[in-house]
């Protein structure tokens, strides 16, 4: 019997929940939200196999968990991810925050230790963008510039991430090393597939480290996230509220025997549900009922670092979320 | 003050030139030549 704890319930939480209550083989899940009349919404949504409990990151892990997942605001991660460690429970974030991504991957020591993966950025960019340059890296002999752009923030905490990112300087990988870029701003126009299309974006660090774990030994990586447009202040008010939508460009340049090209990546969908989808694709892998997503290995990994892409596509694919390539030549 | 004016038809012939430059030249022409196709299931195998 497959148990799994999913803590935070907001955006991505519940859309994360209904892919993991869907998923075959995991039997019961547990949901635990800082707030109890959301938990308890999401959870009576869920049916029979759902069970909300009273927990608080901290407290350690209940007893028959054996796998989490962590769709919570910036920060929270941590501990929770701590708590499985101790608990010697695999735990899956969808944190996009750069300080908790990197406070996560520095946790790799103690979850070799005890024989945990923490599997970090499991959302839209980081997350699906670092599985898209992992499925590129085996389509040439070597990848050396990979280039993420994201639209669209999936909820509150996401569109505060968002907001502290664009206000930072951003930086770039350039032979491996992530440099803080002088000043902030650099914005570019970035093409995402349609009906998004044109959206300006500006360089920012979040992820940037988990591009490495995809491709290791990249000459150039940066990642570019697009401000979110204010939603409109007269009436009548958009019945879809603006910045769920959301859309993902991965842009990766390698050498195929003689000759140096680009490939393409795109993705558009609910930047929650996407962020969700993959959220519990990854944890449905790393739980072992689904052991052909990720392979199982101790310590903390970008997903990228982890994933064994084509599986993981195709099992996206099958949830609805799908990805698409741009076929034509660019031109500068 | 002979420098002044010079400065001023620079300035003024910079500007028409510019003008020019911005009415005449490309502008909303998405930077490629191809389009978007979704991935299907063989291509993950």
């Amino acid at each position: 019997m497959t148990t799994a704890l999913l803590v935070g319930v907001g955006a991505v939480g519940a859309r994360a929940a209904r892919q993991l209550i869907e998923t075959p083989g995991l039997d019961r899940l547990l949901i635990a939200d800082a707030r109890p009349s959301r938990a308890a919404e999401v959870g009576d949504a869920m049916g029979d196999r759902a069970e909300i409990i009273d927990w608080q990151p901290g407290m350690g892990l209940p007893d028959e968990v054996d796998v989490v997942a962590c769709a919570v605001p910036a920060g929270d991660d941590i501990t929770i991810a701590r708590d499985a460690i101790e608990a010697g429970v695999s735990c899956v974030s969808a944190s996009d925050d750069t300080v908790t991504i990197q406070q996560l991957l520095e946790l790799d020591d103690a979850a070799r230790e005890c024989g945990v993966s923490i599997i970090v950025g499991a959302g839209l960019a980081p997350g699906l963008s670092d599985v898209l340059v992992r499925h590129a890296r085996d389509s040439f002999d070597r990848i050396d510039d990979v280039n993420v752009a994201r639209w669209g923030a999936a909820g509150a905490a996401s569109a505060s991430t968002l907001r502290v990112a664009l206000a930072d300087r951003g930086a770039e990988l350039r032979d491996g090393v992530i440099g803080e870029l002088r000043k902030r701003g650099g914005e570019e126009l970035v093409w995402f597939p349609d009906p998004v299309d044109a959206r300006a974006c500006e360089p920012v660090a979040n992820g940037l480290e988990l591009l490495s774990h995809a491709a290791p030994g990249l000459s150039r990586a940066s990642v570019r996230y697009a401000h979110a447009e204010k939603p409109a202040r007269g009436w009548p008010r958009r019945k879809d509220p603006i910045n769920e939508w959301g859309a993902l460009r991965v842009e990766v340049w390698g050498v195929r025997g003689s000759e140096r090209e680009p490939m393409v990546f795109g993705a558009i969908d609910r930047t929650a549900t996407a962020a969700g989808t993959v959220l519990a694709v990854a944890t449905a892998g790393i739980s072992g009922v689904d052991p052909h997503l990720i392979r199982r290995e101790p310590g903390a990994h970008g997903l990228g670092g982890v994933v064994e892409p084509r599986a993981f596509l195709a099992e996206l694919a099958r949830r609805g979320l799908k990805v698409a390539i741009f076929e034509g030549v660019p031109v500068a | 003050m002979r420098a002044f004016r010079r400065g001023l038809i620079v300035v003024f012939v910079a500007g028409i030139a510019g003008m020019l430059m911005r009415v005449r030249g490309k502008g909303g022409v998405p930077p490629t030549n191809g389009g978007w196709r979704e991935l299907e299931a063989p291509e993950f195998r």
